[in-house]
């Protein structure tokens, strides 16, 4: 080979080899540019703010936010409405028996074929009690007979099974309903407390994980003093099926209630039906910040059993929660397992200094849930803007 | 196509059967016949359309679609940044329908995070997550996304390190390591030229051997590289595997063709001048016939080969050691950018003792070869070194893994068309004077030269 064609060949070589890496850093440069002065432009580019962690700057980007977290996302089709779900209480078609005891009719409809979105964006096959998960709660004074009607819509069996005392055949265990069957469910309201009721179908795992459970409340004889009630479920979904967690939440989406904080009155007694139904996790736990609260395990005595912070509670464990705030502003509460919190797990209380107009009962009408609703969503722009720092 | 004899024949056929036709008629024929052929070759790919077509019409559809398409999501790449800190990851949809992603997470931590350019992937489409994030220097990440069905996928770097930016000092930086790594130890290697020179045919062809021993290390080498980055970073769709063993083939054979080419031109180029063109591609097993008419001429082609063929042989060679080292130099970057490896003192030192060892296999051909200049030498170690420096400035700035197996590949093929170059030449006729031909057999000093290459390679490796 001559020298010439050598030198001619490596300097094509070379050539072509400089051309390219320089043609490869242009583009990226240009690239990033034209991407800067998009960004300096447009105003309808969107931000996103790193968590809730303070400290996160601002970033812009020019594609889509992923942020469940902190970022008040519309779910259209979403498995349940939880600032709805917080304070309704359903007692049910009241009717009074010939001797004097008040009943309480319910109608449960079950399913297992609807596809909701249980996140921002994340879309999973959730088995419900009348469409949400939890389903409704139920709720009765004691010593009312109860009668739930369960109607399965299914394409599975499905039963249900509720905590507290009654007879053998009215537990839901072993008298399966089959897809298009129903069954009634009847039994004395007793003794008082917080109970789960869940669907009892093997394998139990995967019928509750799926989510059929929901929250049956037993109210004392002589009611609790007035407070502003709520219910809450801890739950989770597992959307991989690996037998572990993708999502922690309570009332059923996670990060709902950190960007629709749920709006407290200052002074005003909070009391909260606390439900575990978390499967695969060992436990679970909900924690208050810059507030202790009263517990009453099971809810099945009035004298409180502890005085603190924390309650950790495995599957099927529940207490009520009492507590008022003395100093308005934002508190957090979440699960103390942090990796709870972190995968959804996490809510915010708003106080507010405004004197409450009433207790309970006023709270537990559904129209007066729904405005509260309106109200936070309005407020949710600079609140979240003022969050930071409570973990 | 049809080749011109076949043509014919189907022509000779026609004409046999309608005997009695006039030649116009066999004219019409023939265009007939060809339209015929146009015919022939284009009704398969109507069929194949139509088929298609009913496979993607509805009915069809119900009836092959029975599964469910199952999403795929593969993380290619995960960078760390600095001011503002983020976690940025390369994903793609390598599943078989169109994804939406849901969410990213941090060590199975949701966090918020922007996807740029949007959040639903076309099949094989790619996307950009940024996860402003605190990260620690060092520590292990497992960055996770998750689509809209709640599929989690997720990767882990071992240790964040920050990513290289392509600022002066990056480029002035990589390049620098690419001179250390790549250049310095190949001119190196060049110098033991004298060395090699002045030494009998036997350590000739044990020096030979030793290279071919080194590069068949290099080849295995880069061979396992691309295997592991394909396991590991390039989506199953793509199967990087199966690629690894194409383009090692392709560049194998395609080298091997062009460096003969270039080798046979080069020689009959010398000989026109000498003698008479005869076939450039009379073969080696010719020349052991004594008695042939020829020999005299074949004489003068062997004394050119002996001329031609070894530069041939160590262009060759500079060429497969740069290909190698533009994937050695991917590998330094790379490794860099994705946080495997810290560089250091230690690691350039190991890099610059191995490839010494390449400079040494560019000269071996080269002993025997009278009139060699200096520039033609350097010339060969910038083209075998160089490709290290920009090899370094793609790894680290625009890492791709495909990309990079790709390279490796390229250079696999090219390590083992000059192994095979070497093997023929060490084993070649000899010509003594133009009187007497043999064969050099397989021996102690080309076996021994073989396996201390590899040796040599390995406990260098060791350093690295």
């Amino acid at each position: 080979m001559s020298r010439t064609r050598l030198w001619l060949f490596s300097a094509i070589a070379i050539a072509i080899l400089s051309t390219a890496v320089l043609l490869l850093f242009y583009s990226k440069n240009t690239q990033s540019l034209a991407r800067a002065q998009d960004t300096n432009n447009d105003f309808s580019r969107k931000n996103i703010v790193g968590g809730h962690t303070p400290g996160y700057s601002i970033l812009e980007t020019s594609g889509d936010v992923l942020d469940p977290v902190s970022l008040n996302v519309t779910i259209k089709d979403a498995v349940v409405d939880p600032m709805k779900y917080l304070r309704e209480f359903n007692y049910g078609k009241v009717s009074k028996l010939p001797n004097g005891t008040t009943l309480r009719e319910f109608t449960l409809v079950a399913s297992d074929d609807k596809v909701k979105e249980i996140s921002p964006g994340v879309f999973y096959n959730v088995w419900m009690y009348n469409g949400t998960v939890p389903g409704p709660t139920i709720r009765a004074t004691e010593g009312d007979l109860v009668r739930i009607n369960l109607i399965n819509n299914g394409s599975k069996s499905h039963t249900i099974h509720t905590h507290g005392i009654h007879k053998a055949e009215m537990d839901g265990v072993f008298e399966t309903v089959g897809p298009g069957g129903r069954f009634t469910y009847e039994f004395t309201a007793e003794p008082f407390g917080v109970f789960p009721y869940h669907c009892h179908m093997q394998p139990l795992e995967e019928h509750i994980v799926h989510g059929l459970y929901g929250v049956y409340i037993v109210d004392p004889k002589t009611p609790r003093p007035p407070a502003d009630e709520m219910v809450m479920v801890m739950n989770g979904y597992d959307t991989d099926f690996d037998t572990e967690n993708n999502f922690y939440t309570v009332n059923g989406i996670p990060y709902y209630y950190m960007h629709h904080p749920i709006q407290i009155g200052k002074n005003q007694l909070v009391r909260i039906y606390l439900v575990n139904m978390l499967e695969f996790d060992p436990i679970n736990n909900f924690h208050l910040h810059a507030n202790l609260y009263q517990l009453y395990r099971s809810g099945t005595s009035l004298v409180p059993h502890e005085y603190t912070d924390m309650v950790t509670m495995s599957q099927g464990e529940r207490g009520i929660l009492e507590f008022n705030y003395k100093f308005p502003g934002q508190y957090m509460f979440h699960a103390h397992k942090t990796e709870f919190a972190e995968k959804g797990w996490m809510g915010l209380f708003l106080v507010k200094d405004t004197t409450p107009t009433t207790g309970g009962p006023a709270y537990n009408s559904t129209t007066t849930a729904n405005n509260m609703t309106a109200n936070v969503v309005s407020q949710s722009q600079p609140v979240s803007q003022k969050r930071g720092g409570e973990i | 196509m049809r080749s011109k004899g076949q043509r014919e024949k189907e022509e000779r056929i026609e004409e046999n059967i309608d005997d009695d036709n006039k030649e116009q008629e066999v004219h019409k024929n023939r265009s007939h016949s060809k339209r015929l052929v146009i015919v022939a070759a284009i009704i398969p790919f109507i069929v194949l359309a139509v088929m298609i077509f009913l496979l993607f019409s509805p009915t069809l559809q119900s009836f092959i679609n029975s599964g469910i398409p199952l999403p795929e999501i593969a993380i290619e790449k995960i960078e760390f940044r600095e001011n503002p800190s983020q976690i940025i990851a390369f994903i793609r949809n390598a599943g078989p329908t169109e994804i939406t992603i849901a969410q990213a997470d941090v060590n199975d931590r949701i966090h918020a995070a922007a996807i740029e350019p949007g959040k639903t992937l076309s099949r094989l489409s790619d996307a950009k997550v940024i996860i402003p994030f605190f990260w620690n220097p060092a520590e292990p990440y497992e960055v996770g996304i998750t689509t809209d069905d709640g599929t989690r996928f997720s990767k882990t770097i071992e240790a964040a390190a920050l990513a290289p930016n392509p600022d002066s000092q990056q480029i002035i930086f990589f390049a620098v390591i690419g001179v250390y790594v790549g250049i310095i130890p190949v001119m190196i290697g060049l110098l033991w030229y004298p060395f090699i020179r002045s030494m009998s045919r036997n350590k000739y062809n044990f020096f030979l051997s030793l290279t071919a021993g080194l590069l068949v290390f290099l080849g295995i080498d880069a061979l396992i590289e691309s295997n592991d980055i394909a396991a590991d970073n390039v989506s199953s769709i793509f199967n990087g595997q199966v690629l690894i063993f194409i383009v090692t083939t392709i560049s194998f054979i395609a080298l091997l063709y062009t460096s003969e080419r270039l080798t046979q031109r080069a020689i009959k180029k010398s000989m026109s001048s000498a003698a008479e063109t005869t076939s450039p591609y009379t073969s080696y097993s010719n020349s052991s016939d004594i008695n042939s008419p020829r020999i005299k001429l074949q004489a003068t082609q062997l004394q050119m080969q002996e001329l031609v063929k070894p530069l041939a042989i160590s262009l060759m060679i500079a060429i497969g050691i740069g290909l190698h080292n533009f994937g050695e130099g991917l590998a330094i970057g790379a490794a860099v950018l994705l946080g495997e490896i810290a560089l250091s003192t230690f690691l350039i030192v190991g890099f610059t003792l191995h490839n010494t060892t390449e400079g040494l296999a560019i000269v071996a051909p080269l002993a025997k070869s009278r009139k060699l200049m200096l520039r033609r030498l350097v010339l060969m170690g910038v083209i075998a070194g160089a490709p290290t420096i920009a090899g370094a400035w793609i790894g680290g700035f625009l890492y791709s893994p495909i990309a990079t197996i790709i390279f490796l590949s390229i250079g696999a093929g090219a390590i083992f068309q000059v192994v095979y170059s070497i093997g023929s030449w060490v084993l070649r006729p000899t010509n003594d004077n133009g009187k007497k031909s043999r064969i050099v057999s397989v021996n102690k000093f080309t076996i021994a030269g073989f396996a201390i290459g590899m040796v040599i390679m390995y406990v260098t490796g060791l350093l690295v």
